[in-house]
């Protein structure tokens, strides 16, 4: 039987600290701390941590920096802790290679969800899954085709490439700019909105009431996310 | 068609041919040689009938060129007059010799001299008068026909008539000489007039400036360069003498006893105590200004120019004041509301989690009670803070507007999405029309209005009571109406619960929501309001206008 999954949290603020080191004591994680961005990096290599939280407000590096420097040589995910109003740094930290993000303050249940989801996909790499169930939608990658409650569902090739690119990435936030690189390859200016426009029409046509949506759900300033999907067992 | 092409009018041609001017000096003493055979002018004059000479007299620069001397003119009209009053006078005389006496005679000819000299300047007067003399001799004082005179009482007679000739000439002189004056000080009162009306309108140091510029730049037709330290663009630093005129309140440059020989002449721009700023004239002889005749002008426009900028700076210094005071009353208010309302939650929090380390409540349902307090009331501050670092970021003028195009729709989801758990007493109903258009905005502060809005609703509605969101485009802009069946909001309210930290009675909050829904809307550039909802409660309203077309986006097949 494996090891429980081990965290590596880098975080300056010891009364942060220690609720994560309280909310994670109760679940099947190993977790290791670091204070400093220098700590955490050597932690991050010595270690090997299944996942890294990362606070963006580190006093003594830039945590948009130190992503894209571990993403130089590894895969670990990372989800990057910051407070609301600083969007852009979380886009930043996202596009430089941060797998997901949370708001402080954030509840137990959505960290410890960010955290499943995050190993889910560290794990999952390299056979993706042939069909993504999230509640009553259906997509199946393999034959392209998407149902909701077992009614197909007609979307056009951009309303289908963005859904597969949310699918595959399920539960996890994908930035404006990851789906637009994803449905259109490259970025342009209009792009976000456009993204948003077909945003609007899949909702249409997946939510029951587009007005409030479940199954796709907006993170302001920064992207969207799949709902989780439903585990297996 | 151009003009050029046009072919030259005569009398266009020849109006400019008449203005050819004839300049002299006649500063200078003149020889008796001259004075005898009449000046330059005079012969040119005399020999150019046709043509209109200006003599322009005074050393050059004895006057500022710009106040352009008036041409004083000897036209032929003068001596056209004096021809034809010494001719009339003649005339009338010899045709009325059997009934007039010789006394009588004369008096016509002073009755021309008088004529010409009140028409005209001293000299043609003068002249008239000599003719006459001459004439009266010749013709009507015997012996006839020649200039003797037989009886010696006729030279009083002669010298009455030279001497009336000189005074009234010298009268009319004068009275010519006053209405030149007159029309200078005209001219300097116009000035002045149009300067301190200028300067009565401008409202800040900008203004002042251009005004004081353009009117000192007619009335002394030189170039003028304002220094204003502090004011960004002027550095009196780079002009030490400006430094010294700023320094120690005295003009300086030409005509003045500091730096005689510098190119402007610099004025200090002061009313009373330290000089707000300095004038510089620049200008051919600008020592010239501070001679008698123009000093007093200058001096007028120059001290006018202080008082406006005074009034000026001491009016923005009083808003500065004012705005302080208002800052002021907003710590104050800003300190009250903190204790109180970031003091409860943290009261409650700290009892609750205090108590649950006490170990001594036992019953689980309690313990997930005082856990549920803690939670819901660090929520409540979590709010607060972000309604107040908000009202910061609006209030601090630093609230960028990111407008992008996007759906409504999106930033309604959100809001719904976020105020999930304070909504289970609603119902919220979305009505959007299917063809509301894109609207360009921020959506991250368009869902803070929302938010706010929806909480206030929700704060005054009855529990289990609707709140309505509905959106309709009108011509250029869209309109977002959140609508609750409170208590609505009393009309006197209506302006004022916009305002910081203004609430109606002791509701929840501190009275930053609506601030904050003001400023964000207002950065937008859209408006805001409430008003009666038909049917009772309130509807809360807001606009977001829509500039220029929304991007088009390629139209897809369904596959």
């Amino acid at each position: 039987m494996a090891a429980d999954p081990l965290i590596l949290l880098i975080e300056d603020e010891a009364p942060m600290r220690r609720f994560l080191r309280a909310a994670l004591g109760t679940h099947p994680y190993r977790l290791i701390e670091a204070e400093t961005m220098r700590a955490g990096l050597a932690m991050a290599a010595s270690h090997a941590p299944d996942v890294i939280l990362l606070d963006l407000g580190l006093p003594d590096a830039d945590g948009i920096d130190a992503t894209a420097r571990i993403r130089e040589w590894s895969t670990i995910p990372i989800i990057v802790l910051s407070a609301r109003g600083r969007e852009g740094d979380k886009v930043a930290a996202l596009d430089a290679g941060a797998d997901d993000y949370l708001t402080k303050p954030f509840s137990v249940g959505e960290l410890l969800a960010r955290i499943r989801v995050a190993l889910r996909h560290a794990t999952a790499t390299g056979k993706p899954d042939p069909a993504v169930v999230v509640g009553p939608l259906r997509i199946d990658l393999g034959s392209r085709i998407v149902t909701v409650n077992g009614a197909e569902v007609h979307l056009t090739p951009t309303e289908y490439k963005l859904l597969a690119a949310l699918a595959r990435f399920a539960g996890r936030v994908m930035t404006h700019r990851q789906l637009v690189k994803e449905v259109w390859g490259r970025h342009t200016i209009t792009a976000t909105q456009a993204l948003r426009v077909h945003m609007n029409q899949i909702r249409h046509k997946i939510e029951a009431d587009p007005a409030r949506p479940t199954l796709i759900t907006t993170e302001p300033g920064v992207g969207y996310r799949m709902k989780e999907p439903q585990s297996d067992q | 068609m151009h003009l050029t092409d046009r072919r030259p009018d005569p009398d266009e041609l020849l109006a400019r041919v008449k203005q050819a001017e004839a300049r002299e000096q006649t500063g200078r003493r003149r020889g008796w040689w001259e004075r005898f055979r009449g000046s330059l002018a005079e012969t040119l004059v005399g020999r150019n009938p046709g043509i209109e000479i200006s003599v322009t007299t005074g050393t050059p620069g004895d006057r500022p060129p710009a106040r352009r001397q008036r041409p004083r003119t000897v036209a032929p009209p003068a001596y056209g007059l004096i021809l034809g009053v010494i001719a009339g006078a003649t005339g009338l005389g010899f045709a009325l010799r059997r009934v007039l006496s010789t006394a009588d005679v004369a008096m016509l000819y002073l009755l021309g001299v008088v004529i010409v000299g009140s028409r005209s300047r001293t000299r043609p007067a003068v002249i008239v008068a000599v003719l006459s003399i001459a004439l009266f001799d010749f013709i009507f004082v015997p012996p006839y026909y020649t200039f003797a005179v037989s009886d010696a009482s006729y030279l009083l007679t002669f010298a009455m008539m030279l001497g009336i000739g000189i005074v009234v000439a010298r009268l009319t002189g004068r009275i010519g000489e006053d209405a030149d004056r007159l029309r200078e000080r005209e001219r300097e009162t116009a000035a002045a007039y149009a300067l301190s009306r200028d300067i009565s309108q401008a409202a800040d140091v900008a203004g002042i400036e251009a005004a004081t510029r353009k009117h000192l730049e007619w009335a002394v037709a030189g170039t003028i360069d304002i220094f204003l330290p502090g004011q960004p663009g002027h550095l009196p630093e780079s002009d030490p003498v400006a430094t010294w005129v700023l320094d120690n309140g005295k003009p300086a440059g030409p005509g003045t006893d500091t730096r005689p020989s510098q190119d402007g002449l610099y004025l200090p721009l002061a009313t009373t105590g330290r000089p707000l700023g300095v004038v510089r004239i620049s200008r051919p002889d600008a020592g010239q200004l501070m001679d008698t005749v123009h000093r007093s002008l200058v001096e007028a426009l120059v001290a006018q120019a202080a008082l406006g900028l005074e009034r000026v700076i001491l009016s923005a210094r009083n808003e500065s004041s004012r705005i302080e005071v208002e800052a002021e009353r907003l710590r104050t208010s800003l300190l009250s509301s903190l204790s109180h309302d970031l003091r409860t939650p943290l009261a409650s929090i700290e009892g609750a989690a205090s108590s649950l380390l006490d170990g001594s409540t036992r019953p689980a349902e309690m313990r997930d009670e005082l856990a549920h307090t803690i939670v819901d009331e660090s929520r409540r501050m979590n709010r607060l803070v972000g309604n107040l670092l908000e009202m910061v970021r609006v209030q601090s003028g630093s609230l960028a507007v990111q407008k992008e195009w996007q759906p409504l729709e999106e930033v309604i989801g959100i809001v719904l999405l976020r105020l999930d758990d304070r909504l289970t007493d609603f119902k919220v109903s979305v009505g959007l029309p299917g063809t509301l258009p894109l609207v360009p905005m921020d959506g991250l502060l368009i869902e803070q209005v929302l938010i706010n809005l929806v909480e206030n609703a929700a704060k005054y509605a009855r529990e289990g009571a609707t709140i309505d969101i509905s959106a309709d485009a009108q011509d250029d802009s869209v309109v977002v109406s959140i609508a609750d069946r409170g208590p609505g909001v009393p009309a006197a309210e209506r302006e004022r619960i916009f305002e910081k930290f203004y609430r109606i009675g002791s509701g929840g909050g501190i009275g930053l929501g609506l601030a904050i829904c003001r400023g964000i809307i207002q950065a937008h550039g859209g408006r805001i309001w409430t008003e009666d909802r038909p049917g009772g409660g309130a509807v809360f309203r807001f606009t977001l206008p829509i500039d220029g077309p929304a991007p088009a986006l390629p139209k897809e097949e369904e596959s």
